[in-house]
């Protein structure tokens, strides 16, 4: 019963003036973030943290959460309009929301976006609140060796599932791994790799790289694709913002079954958003008794995939919240958000403060709510914001994401960073090296090698801790597994294919 | 061609990396590992990730023998490095003035020319915004979150 009365609880705090200010600020950043190219939501997050800092964590993360799945909302309009995802997980709706907007029905793709989001992003945080429990008083049985080995996943699932290359994507994970060990080493008080900066003793941190690799290389690829003369432009609003009920029935099944689609893959580390959306799109397309509408109009790939895409960011947010372990790149830029206001999260958090726990997850239900109205009568005014010419667009984006790191320390070395992540996630980008990966192992790094160490001192040195209850084993086998799928799921086609053949 | 770059950088960040945490000094007070052992563990998962490199660049050789030559011909396609050259050393410039001569000064310098080559020809729309942004948000920071950016030669 217990339970339920911090669920309640956290309703009063969701719905306290201050918070409810606070989450309308952040859905509303994240709906602009998530129109706006060139900042998408792990950015946006890293460069309000030095801003937010002072204030109540618990206003701070509500804000911040708001960010993150206000984002998604804001995706879909620029895929629709012009065929540009304004986040990568909105992919799918570019395919057949930007077909709808050429036949003139962009405001049936709109506010199907928006009304799946809201019935998708609502199942997301039920299935949030509901999973949350059960898994804490799992993870209140982890020592550090089964830590390791659950970060261990989370960062072979990622870098193996993110990108085209497995190889990689490890090279990210390790990257970041080697990047999050510059500074003092915090059981021996040995500097190491600081290369004689001074400013490199407290480590590099996390905002600095997250804006450089997210922010600053959009500026780049924006401003060269400017020059080039492909940006593209914007299509004008056209049909009336609501469904005909032929097109309602129609979608109603691909919300459903996208938002749990969303969730379910949010929860498992790795495959995040963008997959989630893709998987709603086959699924749709697989189950559909007019298939060749698919690429062409189809409001049924609209619908799946935008709901799997809102759902997913509920789903991403258990094991953060309930293990502390992040799955993806957004999510662990929300971790270093939550340490950086020393919040813990993990099974502790729900035991010592139940408040800003339930309080964040229940703002979520009030935030989509608030987003469903943003996003419906208001979109004419977010859409004025794809007029802004690029031209001024990307060169404020610099001077924003300036702004943001030099906040921190009021320091030139982190604008010098911003600029070198900058190139580096520019590079990075065209020669196929994901970062995502390198974010979760920057963010998980010191943590990781924390519980590393604290393992082989209680073992004394012995490897064997690693494996030596069923919970790291079972981590460790699926580790092993998420290495092993990408190569053998090929080989298994390639001899069903032969099979098929002969 | 650019995955063999990449395999020669892993290599040489690798050998870098292993001297590096060599001249870490290590002194053994009860930390059974000490603030070696994880950063050499790091360097073998590197050497991993190059081997597993190798391993694709071999099996997509064997998959298209003969490289193609002309990927790049659509124009609409070919990057243009210079511009991001230009804009990053543009940037590199504003961040070695930006304590000189203050954010406020610097960023408007910086924003005008980026804006005059990106939005051509829109002269008030672009010294404008420059101005209002740098000034505005000088202003938010110093006086509404009392964070101050660099002051510079301005006196206020």
């Amino acid at each position: 019963m217990d339970t339920f009365t911090h669920i309640l609880n956290g309703f009063t705090v969701a719905m306290q003036p201050i918070n409810l200010w606070y989450t309308f600020v952040g859905v509303l950043m994240g709906t602009i973030i998530g129109v706006l190219p060139g900042i998408g939501p792990s950015a946006g997050i890293a460069l309000l943290i030095p801003i937010t800092y002072g204030m109540d964590p618990t206003s701070a993360l509500i804000m911040l959460a708001g960010i993150y799945y206000g984002a998604k909302y804001g995706g879909s309009t620029t895929a629709i309009l012009i065929r540009t995802p304004g986040e990568a997980a909105s992919v799918m709706t570019s395919i057949d929301g930007y077909e709808m907007a050429r036949k003139g029905r962009a405001g049936a793709a709109l506010a199907v976006s928006a009304i799946g989001s809201f019935i998708a992003g609502t199942i997301g945080v039920i299935g949030l609140t509901l999973f949350a429990l059960p898994l804490t008083s799992m993870a209140l049985k982890f020592g550090p060796a089964e830590y390791f080995t659950l970060m261990l996943f989370a960062m072979t699932a990622v870098s193996t599932l993110t990108g085209n290359s497995p190889a990689k994507g490890v090279f990210a994970t390790i990257l970041g791994l080697m990047i999050a060990t510059i500074g003092i080493d915090l059981q021996s008080g040995q500097a190491r790799f600081t290369m004689g900066v001074a400013e490199f003793q407290d480590g590099v941190g996390f905002v600095v790289v997250v804006v450089g690799l997210f922010a600053m290389a959009e500026v780049f690829r924006g401003l060269e694709d400017l020059y080039r003369g492909t940006a593209p432009e914007a299509m004008k609003i056209t049909g009336k913002l609501w469904l005909t009920r032929e097109e309602w029935k129609r979608s109603i099944g691909p919300i459903w079954r996208g938002g749990i689609i969303g969730f379910v893959i949010g929860v498992l580390p790795g495959a995040g958003g963008t997959i989630a959306s893709i998987m709603s799109y086959t699924t749709e397309k697989r189950i559909s008794k007019h298939p060749e509408e698919f690429g062409k109009g189809a409001i049924e790939g609209v619908a799946g995939p935008e709901s799997a895409n809102n759902s997913d960011t509920a789903g991403a947010l258990v094991p953060l919240l309930t293990l502390g372990v992040p799955g993806g790149g957004a999510t662990a830029v929300m971790l270093g958000a939550f340490i950086m206001y020393g919040v813990q999260p993990g099974p502790l958090l729900f035991q010592n403060r139940p408040d800003l726990v339930w309080g964040l997850i229940n703002s979520m239900y009030v935030g989509n709510v608030m987003l469903v109205i943003l996003n419906l009568p208001l979109i004419g005014l977010f859409v004025r914001l794809l007029y802004i010419p690029s031209g001024i667009l990307y060169p404020l984006i610099v001077a924003i994401s300036a702004i943001g790191a030099y906040a921190i320390n009021g320091s030139v070395v982190d604008l010098w960073l911003i600029l070198l992540f900058g190139v580096v996630g520019y590079v990075f980008d065209k020669v196929d090296i994901p970062v995502a990966p390198l974010v979760l192992a920057l963010v998980l790094g010191g943590i990781m090698e924390q519980s590393f160490r604290q393992a082989m001192t209680i073992s004394g040195g012995d490897l064997k801790i690693f494996y030596g209850s069923t919970i790291t084993v079972t981590l460790l086998v699926m580790s092993a597994i998420s290495v092993l799928l990408p190569i053998i799921i090929p080989r298994l086609k390639a001899m069903r294919d032969k099979g098929d053949g002969s | 061609m650019a995955d063999r770059i990449i395999f020669a950088c892993m290599l040489v960040l690798a050998g870098v990396y292993f001297w590096a945490t060599a001249q870490i000094p290590s002194l053994d007070l009860g930390d059974p590992l000490g603030p070696k052992a994880f950063p050499q563990l790091l360097g073998v998962g590197l050497l991993i990730s190059a081997g597993m490199l190798l391993a694709e660049m071999i099996k997509k050789h064997k998959a298209a023998p003969q490289p193609q030559a002309v990927e790049t011909a659509d124009p609409a396609q070919r990057p243009h490095y210079w511009v991001v050259v230009a804009v990053a050393g543009w940037t590199a410039l504003y961040v070695l003035v930006f304590e000189p001569l203050g954010y406020v000064l610097a960023t408007i310098i910086y924003l005008l020319a980026l804006t005059a080559f990106f939005n051509r020809g829109r002269w008030l729309m672009n010294v404008l915004t420059c101005v209002l942004f740098s000034a505005g948000s000088y202003y938010a920071f110093s006086e509404l979150l009392g964070v101050t950016l660099a002051r510079g030669i301005l006196p206020f």
